[in-house]
């Protein structure tokens, strides 16, 4: 290959990222723009890439409506409790995989545990369904919810939370321990604290999960409890969708995982990753 | 931070300490190590009931629902005999039911061309765009945002970019078709149905591209910073092409990793229906539904649950398969990541 030759591939390479960005940004772009438009500018036949009248209030327009406030309460209290719930587990569980159970029965139970993430909901689901209604509070409840998303995220969290641990030196524990502490507390002082970063980041994208999470909120839930992106598609007013709206309250719900993301990047890409990438 | 305080001088203590019992060789025994009094430091039961939670939280949770599934596959129960109680074994007839429907059949086409153009193309993408990134863009400012922006697609909830797309996507106002008309390559008249029944499959991966593309980028694109400089080091003193570097090295060493974000991609994308949901509700005519859709219609709005149980467990065992398979690989994986 002559160096002409590679200058060109070189520039056509670019090209495709270029092109990749803009096919990336466009849709984002366009929703920040219809944000912004009142709802006649959005119905023409001919859209504007441009608001004509720039009608900023939409976004107030969300906080006025008191059902999307609610779905926001309703997000807020599903994923943050069911978090809390999946840390305190995949703590717990992690712990003892890392320290106690090291052997091929630990492993084993490790990669069973993680194995629940990663099956299609479907068999629990339609199950779930018709069981939730026999108990007190009913499938569309918040509790129904918070225990189902145990699902997915507790997996996550015991197998991140090992994965921390071992990577956390065993030898100050063993210190620790012939200073005279108790395992109780030593777990407290010694470990807790050097897995501290890991432990928010599982958090975080715990949260982010819960947060976005559309299937389970759907077919449970959906009258009495209404999360954002269920309450979202459904913004109408008679026939019309009001786009306006339904993009601001997008963009709105969207910040807190980016901000998330933008803060805790390395954390993150480790717990996408399971564990695999060191970041 | 508190840790250090245990640290400093343990060896000194350990004569007239209360645990020096201990021998640290004994780890990750320990637990089986006695205090002075003849108790267990860790009694046995500690371990098996920090794991015993999440197990027992699965059993609830997944095993008995699943169980449930099992049973309700053998028999011809429906919305109203699940009520009243009386459901009649049929065997085998429900998978019969399912296995002979066109619209199973062709569900499951669907599903791989989706799997294929959609979940497979992703990775590939987002590995060359990855690497693209890494290597292109020589600014480290640069970069980390051109990489943030690129992510963000995946900061939405499924369901939003649905509703996005499903916006961006209508024939006569949407977006993408005057864009398309504004930069000259579809006449001002034509119109792309993109969710009519023709293209409503493609529009579906259009938009989970769109979306999940970054994923696999974010994990390549980590997994490139995070390999030695040395190596890059020798390969340029040795003149080596940047073809060659490609191929002889970095996708070399990338390969675990590249193989894991296919895993996860392609694990979420078996199970994916939130934007069926949303954009086109498997339609027009069933013209995009996949099987974990129809599973769920079948069930759920139809309260067919016999034939939606038969449908659930054909899903699950297929996919009981590729999870083995894949955890065996990234049990590997780890091993060698823990003996480096």
């Amino acid at each position: 290959m002559g160096k002409h030759n590679l200058q060109l591939t070189r520039r056509l390479l670019l090209a495709f990222l270029a092109v990749w960005l803009v096919f990336t940004l466009f849709p984002l772009y366009f929703m920040l723009v219809t944000s912004l438009k009142p709802v006649d500018e959005i119905n023409r036949m001919v859209p504007t890439f441009w608001p004509e009248t720039m009608q900023v209030g939409n976004y107030a327009g969300i906080f006025a409506d008191p059902g999307s406030l609610q779905s926001i309460v309703d997000s807020l209290i599903v994923s943050s409790a069911n978090t809390v719930l999946s840390l305190f587990l995949g703590t717990l569980a992690g712990y003892a995989l890392a320290r106690y159970l090291r052997g091929p029965v630990g492993e084993n139970l490790a990669f069973f545990i993680l194995s629940q993430r990663m099956f299609p909901p479907v068999a629990i689901l339609i199950p779930m369904f018709f069981l939730f209604d026999a108990t007190p509070w009913g499938a569309d409840s918040h509790i129904s919810l918070i225990i189902l998303y145990l699902v997915f995220n507790m997996p996550l969290a015991t197998w991140l939370m090992m994965v921390f641990f071992r990577d956390t030196p065993r030898e100050l524990e063993e210190a620790a321990y012939l200073d005279g502490y108790r395992p109780f507390r030593a777990f407290f002082k010694v470990t807790l604290p050097l897995v501290f970063p890991g432990m928010i980041s599982v958090a975080m994208l715990c949260w982010i999960f819960a947060w976005n999470e559309y299937l389970f909120a759907n077919i449970l839930t959906g009258t009495s409890v209404k999360t954002f992106p269920v309450h979202i598609p459904t913004f109408t007013q008679g026939s019309q969708t009001l786009w306006n709206l339904v993009m601001a309250f997008s963009l709105v719900a969207m910040l807190p995982p980016v901000i998330l993301f933008i803060v805790l990047r390395r954390y993150m890409v480790r717990g996408l990753s399971l564990g695999v990438v060191k970041g | 931070m508190t840790t250090t305080e245990p640290t400093q001088a343990p060896a000194q203590r350990v004569i007239n300490g209360r645990a020096s019992r201990i021998d640290p060789k004994d780890y990750p025994d320990w637990f089986k190590a006695k205090r002075r009094g003849g108790s267990l430091i860790v009694h046995p039961l500690v371990p098996a009931v920090m794991v015993g939670l999440p197990i027992l939280v699965i059993v609830a949770i997944v095993i008995y629902p699943t169980i449930w599934m099992f049973y309700h596959a053998f028999h011809d129960t429906n919305m109203m005999s699940l009520f009243s109680g009386d459901w009649a074994a049929v065997g085998f007839d429900n998978f019969g039911l399912v296995l002979s429907s066109d619209r199973f059949l062709s569900s499951i086409e669907r599903l791989g061309i989706y799997l294929l153009f959609g979940a497979c193309l992703q990775v590939l993408l987002g590995t060359a765009l990855a690497l693209l990134l890494y290597e292109g863009i020589r600014n480290n400012l640069a970069r980390t945002i051109i990489l943030i922006l690129l992510v963000l697609p995946m900061m939405l909830p499924p369901s939003i970019v649905g509703v996005l797309w499903k916006f961006l996507l209508q024939a006569n106002n949407g977006a993408i078709n005057h864009l398309l008309i504004n930069i000259g390559v579809m006449e001002a008249t034509a119109r792309i149905e993109w969710l009519d029944s023709g293209l409503s499959l493609w529009s579906l991966v259009l938009a989970d591209t769109w979306q999940w593309t970054a994923l696999p980028l974010l994990i390549v694109y980590s997994g490139r910073v995070s390999l030695p400089p040395a190596v890059y080091e020798a390969a340029r003193v040795d003149g080596a092409s940047s073809w060659r570097v490609l191929s002889r090295i970095t996708l070399p060493m990338l390969r675990e990793i590249i193989a894991i974000a296919f895993i996860i991609r392609f694990m979420d994308a078996y199970k994916f229906v939130d934007k069926v949901y949303v954009m086109t509700s498997g339609g027009p005519a069933e013209s995009s539904e996949l099987p974990v859709f129809v599973a769920f219609q079948k069930g759920i709005r139809e309260f067919q649950i016999g034939e939606a149980a038969a449908y659930a467990i054909l899903i699950f065992l297929f996919a009981a398969i590729l999870v083995t398979l894949f955890l065996q690989y990234l049990k590997r994986v780890l091993r060698a990541q823990q003996t480096q």
